[in-house]
């Protein structure tokens, strides 16, 4: 799903009744006359009743799609997705560093440590796979994915491998998991930095 | 000494019954990605809060009647109508939002997916509903709710320098992480966490269940205006402890285990246990009062008996309400929306119809008819105005702001 085409979507939606292609049958189907009336008029009540569903949908789908990314045109527009993406797996990786400080330090319930760690994998996992869905417009946005996968992948690949590590309950080696993780999360925030 | 008591006990399930899974989500949020550059608003809706529910607690002593009650008889069943419709609207996705909150409270503490929660917890809020009486209920949850104090304790023994904290409060800025756009936007999610509909709703009700009277004027004084600014400084406190830990990290949460990590990480494991406990209770709490609240606003405006005092079976159709609202509100968690998601839009769309709720509570409160000589004086009125005006201004800009910052994501 896309911002652009939420909107696209919200376009039709809000020109659903009112559209050439819909325009006549919608016509004929709410078309009344009153008794004293010789030509026909649109039954307004109804037409109002529609433009309330229209608008409602639309907002409905505005609402939907507010937060989603998808397709871009230009470089800058890339950049600044990659931008994003980076800063969401930083923030994954710094909640892991985070966790597995806690956890090192006795500072956390394993289960609450397992819960923490899966949901900074999962959240990495997620924001690459979204990334990596996105077309890259031109050759240079390439490069600029194949840098970004560069980074994302060891860091969702670290954060599994932690996650397994909670899950089983092998608390001690999880400093030695994450050792990679600081370097990994300034890199990210190099990259962050350099295309906002 | 009885009425003392009652006061003492009514303030402390105040301050416990005022965080939710709103204030939860918001507070932090906000913390870790804007520091205190938005605790102003935070003030700005506990402020309005008290002055409106405060109207709704006196609305509610000096007519005993509750709000909805009034709000269709004085200004006829077509206003009546809207006002419920995005009032209900607003409480149902609440309700689900905090049913979500609870499962994931539970999932936190025990690594089981919080889906397989959401039907039992479902199941657990109906139950207390139909059984528990509504004292036993409302000061348990309350008083379970003050464990979140230990958020407070945490900032305390982090020795964060105050003088900086009270600046980066009262000189608030943009980071440059982040756009205007996106810091209005979470401006107007606060004041929608703070200034939820159900609250005024619910506390009207539970005004009415408990029987106050004019004698009660005190206990509502008290209860709002010592409660209120108590609870809301627990929501200050999480955003604090998010300023604290997780923005200089650059963590942006975006769930209920990233809440707890402050405090984890500077009490241990005895604060996330009391953490977790206030998370749970909170989300417990105000599930049970959104739940009834969707009872009492649509019994009250169609003129139904209500309440907790009535057996079900003299309010059946109040309680039925109560279970389909429950039923849908487990169900939307179900569907896997992600509760924290839910809980956002919840909110902000709490802001878009806030003068839909509020503006008619400011019209019952100042007729003699209902309210004799404790109608609103002129200050409460002034105050109240120009809050309105606020609500009104946040409710325009709500959708706008939602599609221009993607929803607050940049």
């Amino acid at each position: 799903m896309t911002v652009e085409w939420g909107v696209i979507a919200v376009d039709q939606a809000l020109q659903l009744p009112f559209s050439p292609s819909s325009h006549h049958s919608w016509d004929e189907r709410h078309m009344t006359r009153h008794p004293r009336q010789r030509s026909w008029t649109p039954a307004e009540p109804t037409r109002r009743r529609f433009d309330l569903a229209a608008v409602g949908l639309g907002l409905l789908l505005l609402v939907a799609t507010a937060g989603c990314t998808g397709l871009v045109r230009s470089d800058p527009v890339y950049a600044s997705k990659a931008a994003t993406t980076a800063a969401a797996a930083a923030s994954a990786v710094e909640t892991a560093q985070l966790a597995v400080q806690e956890a090192a330090a006795g500072k956390l319930f394993g289960r609450s440590l397992a819960q923490t760690l899966a949901e900074a994998a999962s959240d990495a996992g997620d924001v690459q796979a979204t990334f990596d869905a996105i077309q890259p417009p031109d050759g240079r946005a390439d490069a600029l994915r194949d840098q970004l996968d560069g980074l994302l992948t060891p860091a969702v690949s670290t954060l599994d491998d932690l996650r397994t590590a909670a899950r089983r309950g092998h608390v001690d080696q999880l400093p030695s998991l994450a050792a990679s993780l600081p370097r990994l999360d300034d890199r990210l925030a190099q990259f962050q930095k350099a295309r906002q | 000494m009885k009425k003392l008591v009652e006061i003492a006990l009514g303030i402390l399930t105040a301050i416990g019954g005022f965080v939710d899974i709103g204030d939860l989500v918001a507070s932090t949020e906000t913390g870790a990605r804007f520091g205190l550059g938005l605790a102003w608003v935070l003030v700005v809706g506990v402020l309005g809060i008290i002055i409106y529910a405060e109207m709704a607690g006196r609305v509610a002593s000096v007519s005993g009647r509750a709000v909805f009650d009034l709000v269709r008889e004085r200004l006829g069943a077509g206003v009546g109508l809207l006002n419920l419709a995005a009032s209900f609207f607003i409480t149902l996705l609440t309700l689900a939002a905090e049913i979500g909150g609870v499962a994931l409270s539970l999932q936190l503490a025990t690594s089981v997916n919080y889906l397989l929660f959401v039907p039992i917890v479902g199941f657990l809020v109906w139950l207390v509903c139909w059984r528990v009486r509504f004292e036993v209920m409302d000061n348990a949850v309350g008083l379970l709710g003050l464990a979140l104090i230990v958020v407070a304790v945490a900032v305390w023994k982090a020795h964060p320098q105050w003088g900086a904290m009270l600046h980066s409060a009262t000189h608030p800025v943009v980071p440059r992480t982040e756009t205007h756009t996106a810091y209005w936007y979470f401006a107007i999610a606060l004041l929608g966490s703070a200034m939820t509909p159900y609250e005024v709703f619910f506390f009207s009700s539970g005004a009415v269940e408990q029987r106050w009277t004019r004698a009660d004027l005190l206990v509502n004084r008290l209860n709002v205006y010592i409660g209120f600014p108590l609870g809301g400084l627990l929501a200050l406190v999480l955003m604090v402890a998010a300023a604290l830990v997780l923005e200089p990290r650059g963590i942006d949460p975006s769930h209920l285990s990233q809440a707890a990590l402050p405090t984890s990480l500077i009490l241990g494991k005895l604060g996330l246990a009391l953490a977790l406990l206030g998370f749970f209770a909170c989300t417990s709490g105000a599930a049970l009062e959104t739940a009834l609240s969707c009872g009492y606003s649509v019994a009250q405006y169609f003129g139904w008996p209500w309440g907790k005092l009535l057996k079900p079976a003299q309010a059946p159709r109040f309680q039925l309400v109560v279970l389909a609202s429950i039923t849908l509100g487990a169900g939307l968690p179900l569907t896997t929306l992600d509760p924290i998601k839910l809980t956002e839009y919840a909110i902000v769309l709490s802001a878009a119809a806030l003068p839909l709720t509020y503006l008619p509570l400011l019209i019952v409160a100042n007729d003699p008819a209902y309210l004799g000589d404790k109608v609103n004086s002129g200050l409460s009125n002034a105050i109240a105005s120009v809050y309105l005006v606020v609500l009104v201004v946040a409710s325009v800009a709500t959708i706008p702001l939602m599609i221009i910052s993607k929803a607050g994501g940049g």
